[in-house]
């Protein structure tokens, strides 16, 4: 995967920390792996809406890769008591092109943005940017923020 | 051109050659607003408008290549090129300009007009531009009238209300996704009052067109309606339809629901057409004469004053062999009738000479941008009172030497940037044109804030080239000094350039100046800047005048430059230094004796005399004549060169009796009769 400049938080120069909700656990490592390559931390993984809310409460992240489709809970409530919750949540929804009313139904209710799955790692680099605004710096990657290397 | 008749394809060039001149003017001043602002589409607009026009007109006239240039032009002026190739656009457009000009004056001269390959080259680099964007991004933004009226009260509250065109990303395979990513952006950067296509409609739109009221600025905007992967293209812009009703409409102040109901009192739509339309038939009223036939006219006006002082004089002798017939009586309200009549006929014919001076003015930025770019130095030309009205004749005698001084100016006056940073100037200098009217002159002004003129360098320069001894030096203040750089063969400039060698030295703009009766006037201090004040008579053709006689001989100055007539002894008359002079209340007024003119000798009077005094530029005279003969309306004749030295007199005219009148050239006659012991001796009294 390309490099990208890694993006910090602007308030302390930490890795961004993000919460993956997704029911595959394949595409929780992809995602996993962008997040790292752009010199971000999974501060925490969900498989379902519900723990997805507990998840948030518990780790506060700074941005949320919510899937649509998920059993229990569905990625469009979630979202939605996420961000009732932390109106400043950062929820970004990932999905394929099929649910496409659903995304709106999210936009709505105050998902902040949505990339469409097969994801591209350079369109969510610039998603991420987008959607933490002034919150976020991109950074030359000299060393590694997060301390692990990317494979 | 087959089925005209030679002289209506005569007629049809000369209209071409006229309105081609206009086109090129309008070429040059957007050429230079479109170098201030590169890729300005409107501006390209108005470029490409005029060259389409000029392609048209010179087609229709067989100008076939001037044709075919102009076609390359336009060809090469599209918005896209103009927005991907900047600053190269204008200087295309200029020299383009330059070009069509040389042809018109070839074409003029009836000879093959060159091709101009340089500016071709550069017309054909800018075909190869590489263009950005295939397809232009210029949403409509077409509100209804409920969107405008909601702009409108908006606007009027202080809000910034923008037009906001996105592009979704073609790329996007979830439109109507994007779509509520767009409203929501919208909505967190301000208050969209409308989105352009409402939420309702069944096909995802691919172009989102939103009139947003925020107080954001429009860089925010625009950076916060870059969604990626979701927007391609986006424009942002003060929406026109708001700045627009913020003048034009009084919107009702309290913005209830109820008012929404109604419709808005202005429409702008409607409000621009019957705008445009009006500004059309403005133009359609104006009629284009040649000037010769108003001077025809203008003549036979002159003609009938003279005709008008001989019955005058008919009735007034009438008069007096007969002063209690009745006839006598209507003869001599016929004779007022007429003469108001008359009046107004010659005030009519004297407006339709009259131009402003902004003809003249709007050929000056382009000669002062070329200048400046051309030595390297930054100049602001600033024009003033462009709407002041002056006698054609008159502003086409001027054209020439105004260029020489704003050269001048451009060339000896402006510094060099850094040598005006080092005198704690700003870099950019500032040339003022300015005109206006002073009474029954006009004044035309050209000042500058560059070195000023070194009065101790001129005194100098004066002295080693024998203009004037050490001890007339001395005599000489800083004002008298200064117009000695009016004098033939006097030159300050360290080197000649390019720019001062051509054209006209100031000793000729000076000849010019003179025979239009009009003065100079120079203020310069070294440093600062320097003025030069033209001060111009309104028109040439007829003027009041005074008569007088001096020496037998019939005189006429202009009254407008005439202040007061005293009566006075020759033991009021004394002589300093080389002037005879007398007092005038609290001043000293320097006499001249127009005698010498005639006589070649000063005749002493016995008694009393008559002193005119006149006022030439800021300076008192006083001419002293043997008797004052009336006010009268003197149509001028120009004299002709072998006629008599012309430099005295200005004109003559015929009065009603069928004498001659010699309208005196005040400026000069008092330059040269001013010193009592003048050894002038004038070719007047072998001529006259």
């Amino acid at each position: 995967m390309e490099q990208f400049r890694a993006l910090v938080r602007a308030q302390d120069r930490q890795p961004v920390r993000y919460l993956v909700v997704d029911d595959s656990i394949f595409a929780r490592k992809n995602l996993s792996r962008i997040i790292e390559a752009f010199g971000g931390q999974v501060a925490g993984e969900a498989g379902d809406g519900c723990t997805a809310i507990t998840e948030y409460d518990r780790i506060l992240p700074d941005i949320v890769f919510m899937d649509i489709t998920m059993p229990q809970m569905e990625g469009i409530e979630a979202a939605e008591r996420i961000v009732h919750l932390h109106p400043n949540a950062r929820v970004i929804m990932v999905s394929s092109v099929g649910y496409q009313e659903n995304i709106v139904a999210a936009l709505q209710k105050g998902a902040r943005h949505f990339v469409q799955k097969p994801v591209k790692p350079e369109l969510l680099y610039e998603v991420v940017k987008y959607v933490l605004g002034e919150d976020g710096i991109a950074v030359e990657p000299q060393e590694e923020v997060n301390g692990e290397s990317v494979q | 051109m087959s089925f005209f008749s030679e002289d209506r394809a005569n007629e049809l060039r000369t209209i071409f050659f006229e309105s081609a001149q206009e086109l090129l003017q309008a070429l040059n001043e957007q050429g230079m607003r479109l170098e201030k602002q590169p890729g300005n589409p409107e501006i390209v607009r108005e470029i490409r408008r005029a060259v389409h026009t000029l392609k048209g007109d010179s087609a229709a006239c067989g100008y076939r290549e001037l044709s075919e240039f102009a076609h390359a032009l336009e060809d090469v002026l599209t918005d896209e090129i103009a927005a991907s190739a900047g600053a190269s656009v204008a200087e295309t457009v200029l020299a383009s300009a330059d070009s069509f000009e040389s042809m018109l004056t070839a074409y003029r001269r009836s000879e093959q007009p060159s091709s101009y390959p340089a500016v071709r080259v550069m017309i054909e680099q800018l075909r190869g531009t590489p263009v950005a964007e295939v397809t232009p991004f210029a949403p409509e933004f077409a509100w209804t009238e409920y969107d405008r009226l909601l702009i409108s009260q908006h606007a009027v509250r202080g809000q910034n209300v923008y037009n906001v065109g996105l592009e979704i990303d073609p790329q996007c395979a979830m439109r109507s996704a994007a779509l509520q990513l767009v409203r929501n952006v919208l909505e967190e950067v301000g208050t969209p009052l409308a989105i352009h296509p409402s939420e309702e409609t069944a096909e995802p739109p691919s172009v989102i067109e939103s009139a947003l009221a925020s107080h954001h600025p429009r860089e925010w905007i625009e950076k916060k309606c870059h969604v990626p992967g979701v927007v391609s293209r986006i424009v942002v812009q003060q929406s026109v339809a708001s700045a627009q009703e913020t003048i034009e409409t009084p919107v009702p102040s309290q913005a209830t629901p109820a008012n929404v109901e109604v419709p808005a009192p202005n429409q702008p739509e409607p409000e621009a057409l019957h705008k445009q339309s009006t500004s059309l038939t403005n133009v359609e009223n104006i009629l284009r004469v040649e000037a010769e036939r108003i001077d025809a006219v203008l003549d036979l006006v002159g003609e009938l004053i003279i005709a008008k002082s001989m019955f005058q004089a008919a009735v007034s002798d009438f008069g007096r062999r007969f002063p209690k017939d009745a006839l006598y009586h209507r003869l001599h309200d016929a004779l007022g009738l007429q003469s108001q009549v008359m009046q107004k006929l010659q005030r009519s014919v004297m407006k339709i000479r009259m131009v402003p001076v902004e003809q003249l003015f709007r050929r000056f930025p382009r000669i002062v941008r070329d200048l400046s770019k051309q030595e390297g130095k930054q100049v602001d030309l600033v024009l003033e009172g462009e709407n002041t009205d002056l006698d054609k004749s008159i502003l086409d005698a001027l054209a020439e030497p105004l260029a020489h001084m704003v050269r001048n100016a451009v060339d000896h006056g402006i510094e060099m940037p850094d040598e005006r940073q080092l005198m704690g100037k700003s870099e950019r200098a500032t040339i003022v044109l300015k005109a206006y009217h002073l009474g029954n002159n006009v004044v035309i002004e050209v000042s500058d804030d560059g070195r000023g003129i070194d009065v101790e360098r001129v005194r100098a320069k004066a002295i080693e080239r024998g203009m004037i001894s050490l001890e007339e030096a001395a005599l000489l203040d800083d004002s008298e000094t200064l117009k000695l750089i009016l004098e033939p063969g006097f030159s300050t400039a360290e080197q000649v350039t390019e720019v001062s060698g051509r054209g006209v030295g100031m000793d000729v703009v000076k000849g010019v100046i003179d025979r239009m009766k009009g003065t100079i006037s120079i203020q310069a201090n070294r440093g600062s800047g320097s003025r030069f004040r033209l001060n111009l008579p309104l028109t040439l053709a007829i003027i009041k005048a005074l008569l007088f006689r001096v020496s037998e001989r019939l005189f006429a100055v202009p009254l407008t430059s005439v202040l007061e007539i005293m009566r006075a002894s020759e033991k009021d008359v004394h002589v300093v230094g080389q002037h005879e002079v007398m007092q005038l209340r609290e001043e000293v007024l320097p006499l001249v004796r127009l005698e010498r003119m005639v006589n070649g000798t000063a005749s002493e009077r016995e008694g009393k005399l008559f002193v005119v005094v006149v006022g030439v530029g800021d300076r008192k005279f006083g001419l002293i004549v043997d008797r004052l003969v009336g006010e009268q309306e003197l149509v001028l004749k120009a004299l002709d060169d072998q006629f008599m030295s012309t430099e005295m007199v200005n004109g003559a005219s015929v009065l009603g009796d069928g004498r001659v009148v010699l309208i005196l050239n005040v400026p000069v006659a008092v330059e040269r009769f001013g010193r009592a012991d003048s050894a002038n001796r004038s070719s007047l009294e072998a001529s006259a």
